[in-house]
Parts: structure tokens; sequence; C-alpha cells
């Protein structure tokens, strides 16, 4: 018979633990999963603002080169601060979208990790926590026939 | 100000491990060996994989964040 050395109330204490533990590690991924969608719909707010921002400065663009807003007589008008509107939006929003594909692709790359671990939680935790509550069965199941033939 | 997940997570991972550090002073035995290296060992690498994965995504997120304020 092998060598049994345990205590069944730490291993008890051991399996509520676990049990505790998978609770509590699916919240931290929920809250992971959470983040990182709200980052992402933030980004998409702000490159809609943004979009929205450069139509508006295209427009005002459009609308100082018109022929209309020139004096015929006097000289071109000028647009360079429409024009420097205009860039500015074009960069912010450009920006904005490489930012967007960065978390895309790293929320890709981090969606594996976080399968596994979910797997890990849902099924190999409990696994464990099955294990050890098998061991604890099988000591007090031994120490209940010791007790007997002493 | 609300903690991150992948700190909490640290520590959840960092109690559950004390606490297995505490069994084992008192499971000495083959299966406690078997135990631990069929059971524990994967839990505690997985865990740590998952955790530094979620850390390096937040912290691009939160970069992405800062960095889109105009």
């Amino acid at each position: 018979m092998a060598d049994i050395h345990a205590d069944i109330d730490a291993l008890r204490e051991l399996a509520d633990a676990l049990a505790r533990f998978r609770h509590a590690q699916r919240e931290v991924v929920e809250r992971g999963d959470h983040e990182i969608e709200a980052t992402r719909a933030s980004l998409e707010a702000k490159a809609g603002s943004w979009r929205s921002q450069l139509a508006r400065r295209q427009a005002d663009l459009a609308a100082c080169q018109q022929p209309a807003a020139r004096d015929a007589a006097g000289p071109a008008p000028d647009c360079s601060a429409e024009a420097r509107a205009v860039r500015e939006a074009e960069q912010r929003l450009d920006h904005i979208r490489r930012w967007q594909q960065r978390v895309d692709e790293e929320a890709g790359a981090f969606r594996s990790a976080a399968v596994r671990f979910r797997d890990l939680l849902d099924l190999d935790v409990p696994r464990t926590e099955n294990h050890l509550r098998a061991v604890i069965s099988g000591l007090e199941a031994s120490r209940r026939i010791q007790v007997a033939g002493s | 100000m609300p903690s991150r997940p992948d700190e909490d997570g640290d520590h959840l991972l960092r109690v559950i491990d004390s606490i297995w550090r505490k069994t084992q002073q008192s499971w000495r035995d083959d299966m406690a060996r078997h135990f631990e290296r069929s059971h524990w060992s994967p839990l505690l690498a997985e865990s740590r994989a998952y955790l530094g994965a979620l850390r390096e995504c937040l912290e691009m997120m939160s970069a992405a964040e800062r960095d889109t304020e105009f």
C-alpha cells in the first residue's frame, strides 16, 4: 500500500479554494473581454467623430474655393486655414485607423490565449477539483478502515 | 480607481498558489507528486500565460486610448 501523508482538511480547503479561483478567474476573463470591446467601441466612436469633422471641413474648404466666394476683381480667397483643417482631420482619422488595425490584430492574437484559459477554467479546473475530492474520499475511507481495524 | 482584471487575476493566482504551498506541507506522498505534476503545474503555467497575454493586450488598449485623445 502507498505511503499516505495528507491532511484531509488541508485538501478540502484546497478543493474549495480551487472552486473560488475558477469563479473569480471567469470574472477576470469577462472583464478582460469587456475592456477590449470597450476600447474597440471607443476607437470606432472617435473614428466616426473625425469622419464627420473631415466631411464638415471638406465642405468648408469647397465653399471657400467656390467661384461664388471669389471676388472677380480681387485676388483668390485665402483657403489655407480650411485646407489645413482638412489635412489635420485626415491625419487624425488615419492615426485612429492605424490604432484600430493594431488593436484588432492584438485582440485576435489574444483570443487564442483566452480560449485556452476558458477551457482550463471550464474543463481542467473542475477535473482537478474532482480529482482532489476523490483523493479526499479515498483518504477518508482508508482512515475509517484503519480506525475499524485498530 | 478600479483595479485592472490582469492584476486581479495575478492576485487570485498568488492566493491559490499560497494555499497549495500550505497544503504541500501536509501532503507529501506519491499522490501529491502526481497531482503537482499532472494538475498543478499545468494550471499555473496556463494561468500565467493567459494573464501575461491579458496584461500586454490591456496595455495596448490603454496606449490606443491615450494616443487617440486629441
